[in-house]
């Protein structure tokens, strides 16, 4: 039981972060290789804002959540703006080097230290026990939850909402979009601020749950299979790939050896890459060939 | 008195690639309420014009390089295309014109709409005039047929409300009867809602049937112009255009009327 309940809470982690990946990759084709910096810097937002608003956490994860909407849009407006029009790899090597530039950043202002969010905000992390003789901890079911809301209200969005059907459109052909009247640059914004958001909320999560370092941009990578394995372009992909990956980590940790967990999710990848390039549930046509 | 010029093309000059001029200062007037035609044969500049109206030259590295695109009084050439369509005016384009993978319903969704316009106004201004479009409103539109995906794509233009509706090569790949259909289409479009049309055609018959006025360009030059009708009824056109040649013209006198009429139009 408790190997299902630990499985289930590593995919929710890789899912909540790989439907980052998959948002903005499907509305503009750019791997977001500074996803994983973005998703710290959200928890270390919350550890600003917990100085900042001591004794109201809530007011503190308002902000902190506001404030990784807000980085988003703004990383899209000061820089990935200027890359509209230029080839995707310009993008995507731009979001490299924003990635290594804000993990210098986050060290020089917060340290490499391991620093505890949950204790700022005065909040504790008990365990709760789970019918079948089970254990999670409060916060790592909280982010259970908060990956099947997230998923579940980017499906109700993506599908009625009339932004989430132009974020789609735009996707697909992004001329004919300009050409109905769509502003690219406010869908493209939007994008990267969703993505920047859920990315956040998995990185605070996991802070409150097992403290916040700098290492935490590893968690950021190992869910980039996970979006891969299920193919780029779908949050349905990314869910099923978090929990292939998630499974296969869980297990290899288990029943092989402890080391393999940082190692396991690229070997998936690599054997998804060469089977299924495009993934589970990817779109052939889109990819680029070699 | 007539109405006045919606969109005024004042020596209108196109470059792609900073080398190739493809438009050669065309200009061109559209009253409200008008449907006008620009005929041509390929690679005459009728895209291209379209283009720089609706302000797609970017994309393929083409500048507006001299002369004017006038849209009510504001001019737009080398604004955003998003901007264009705000302003009020639609592109329903050549190729590519609906979002595949999105459901009829949902290719209505997307395009923007005047704040005060819901989903519904929208949904029934679209089966207004295509009503086929409210069968397969859950259908995807990869999946619809090209007379279909026309029909959708004029919908979904129209959905943006626009004064000014431009419709780049309508019968293209489509059966005579479904052109004749849209045609009319077109004309109760503009009928109903009073939008002005301009629709580019290869194909000048079609075109001609409904127009209020056409333009002929060739080599990226405005070479005739003048009503519908009269157009119709000028023997160039006939005979190049709509290829109404007496059977005793044998093809070497078609060769030298072809370069007498060259001359003509080319001055």
């Amino acid at each position: 039981m408790q190997l299902a309940v630990n499985i289930v809470v590593l995919s929710a982690i890789y899912a909540l972060i790989a439907c980052g990946y998959v948002l903005i990759y499907r509305v503009s084709r750019v791997l977001n290789l500074a996803h994983g910096e973005l998703m710290m810097l959200g928890a270390y937002l919350l550890l600003a804002t917990a100085a900042s608003f001591a004794g109201n956490p809530v007011a503190a994860i308002a902000a902190a959540v506001v404030l990784s909407l807000a980085v988003g849009i703004l990383v899209y407006v000061f820089l990935m703006r200027k890359m509209t029009g230029e080839m995707v790899l310009a993008a995507v090597l731009t979001t490299v080097a924003l990635g290594t530039l804000l993990r210098g950043l986050m060290v020089l202002i917060w340290s490499a230290q391991q620093q505890y969010p949950g204790q700022a905000l005065g909040f504790a992390n008990p365990a709760i026990a789970l019918p079948g003789g089970g254990r999670i901890s409060t916060f790592a079911a909280i982010l259970v939850v908060t990956t099947a809301l997230v998923y579940g209200g980017l499906f109700v969005f993506l599908r009625f909402g009339r932004w989430g059907v132009r974020m789609r459109a735009a996707g697909q052909n992004p001329l004919l979009a300009a050409q109905r009247g769509i502003n690219l640059h406010a869908v493209y914004a939007l994008a990267w601020g969703l993505s920047t958001l859920t990315g956040s909320m998995a990185g605070m999560l996991i802070a409150l749950d097992s403290g916040l370092t700098s290492s935490m941009t590893v968690i950021g990578l190992k869910a980039f299979p996970a979006a891969l394995v299920g193919g780029l372009d779908s949050l349905v992909g990314a869910l099923v790939g978090a929990l292939i990956i998630g499974a296969a980590e869980v297990l290899s940790i288990q029943y092989i050896d402890p080391l393999l967990s940082d190692v396991v999710p690229f070997l998936v990848l690599i054997a998804m890459l060469i089977v299924r390039p495009w993934g589970l549930f990817g779109t052939r046509e889109e990819l680029d060939r070699v | 008195m007539s109405e006045p010029a919606l969109l005024t093309v004042e020596k209108l000059e196109v470059v792609y690639h900073r080398a190739i001029t493809a438009v050669q200062g065309i200009s061109l007037s559209v009253r409200k309420g008008q449907i006008v035609a620009i005929l041509g044969t390929n690679g005459a500049g009728k895209s291209t014009t379209l283009r720089a109206i609706s302000g797609f030259l970017g994309i393929d590295d083409a500048r507006v390089t001299d002369g004017s695109v006038t849209f009510n009084g504001k001019r737009i050439e080398n604004r955003q295309p998003n901007e264009i369509t705000r302003l009020g005016i639609a592109l329903v384009p050549e190729r590519d014109k609906v979002f595949p993978n999105l459901t009829v319903i949902e290719n209505l969704t997307a395009p923007f709409a005047p704040a005060h316009y819901n989903r519904r106004d929208n949904e029934v201004l679209a089966y207004q005039f295509f009503p086929r479009l409210a069968e397969l409103r859950s259908r995807t539109a990869g999946l619809l047929s090209g007379g279909e995906r026309q029909m959708l794509a004029l919908a979904s233009a129209l959905v943006c409300r626009p004064e000014l509706l431009l419709v780049d090569e309508l019968s293209l790949g489509l059966a005579p009867v479904v052109v004749q259909d849209l045609m009319a289409r077109l004309v109760q479009i503009r009928h109903e809602l009073g939008t002005t049309i301009v629709v580019v055609e290869q194909s000048a018959a079609a075109a001609l049937n409904v127009a209020d006025y056409g333009y002929v360009l060739e080599n990226g030059r405005v070479v005739l112009d003048g009503e519908g009708a009269r157009l119709r009824a000028h023997g160039d056109i006939q005979e190049f255009y709509l290829g109404q040649t007496s059977s005793s013209d044998r093809r070497s006198y078609r060769s030298v009327k072809q370069y007498r009429r060259s001359r003509r139009w080319y001055g």
